[in-house]
């Protein structure tokens, strides 16, 4: 059985996403464990903009602004709960 | 044009998900209370059943781009399926909130949670219609605008879950 690049995207999604689920009990301290999700977060966009979308043949400002939207809003998030850990 | 459509959508998402981020740092406590009582099981099928149709719409696009039409319909026909099966499971979840006594003005942490939720429904919604428009002819460029459309509801919901589910 060959895997192309589309099933071996889908195979790390899908792992991915049950590690996405497996892991808040495991993980004691919010503040590592947000971090941890959202990273998580971060890889699975990564791999359905790139690999899904294809924009990796894509113009590179496509690229950069579907990244920045992923990054920004993930970060946003995890600035907002470390913020309330801290206080 | 559907890269500017799909951005425009990305930055209304965007603007929404931090509206919620931003209410959960003022009111900590309320926001935990109501992600307690979320159904964390069933959001993470839809978000295995959502990753398979994006992998399933891909598919559909490669094989549109193989001059492989009959293909393509079969893999677009498949990632409708697994969209009405996502909306199903979401429509499961609502209903067992709500039987649970929990509504939109229940407090502000649901308030944002089935807005955002149900905006996200309808552009599952949206895209069903737009794989079976494209659908019928499976051209290319057709397939290749439905599928990217798809793509960026899948992205959202990746990108949404785990802020609305579980950051803590």
């Amino acid at each position: 059985m060959n895997l192309d690049r589309l099933d071996i995207a889908w195979l790390v999604l899908i792992g991915l996403a049950l590690a996405t689920i497996a892991l808040p009990p495991l993980m004691p301290r919010p503040l590592l464990g947000n971090a941890l999700l959202l990273a998580l977060a971060a890889l699975k966009g990564r791999r359905i903009a790139l690999d899904f979308m294809d924009l990796r043949a894509a113009p590179a400002h496509w690229r950069g602004l579907v990244s920045a939207w992923i990054l920004i809003v993930l970060l946003l998030a995890w600035l907002a709960s470390a913020v309330v850990g801290l206080i | 044009m559907i890269w500017v459509l799909i951005f425009s959508e990305l930055v209304a998402f965007g603007l929404f998900l931090g509206a919620f981020v931003v209410a959960r740092a003022i009111h900590p406590a309320l926001f935990a209370a109501g992600q307690a009582a979320l159904n964390l099981d069933l959001a993470g099928l839809n978000t295995v059943v959502l990753v398979t149709s994006g992998w399933v719409a891909a598919r559909a696009t490669k094989a549109a781009r193989a001059s492989e039409r009959r293909a393509s319909r079969r893999w677009l026909l498949g990632a409708m399926a697994l969209g009405g099966l996502f909306i199903a499971i979401k429509l499961a979840e609502y209903a067992e909130e709500i039987g649970r006594g929990v509504g939109l003005e229940t407090s502000p942490f649901f308030t944002l949670y089935f807005l955002l939720t149900g905006f996200h429904l309808l552009h599952v919604g949206l895209g069903i219609i737009i794989l079976a428009v494209v659908c019928r002819r499976a051209e290319t460029v057709g397939v290749e605008t439905g599928a990217a459309f798809w793509h960026m509801v899948d992205l959202v919901w990746i990108v949404m879950f785990p802020v609305l589910y579980l950051v803590r």
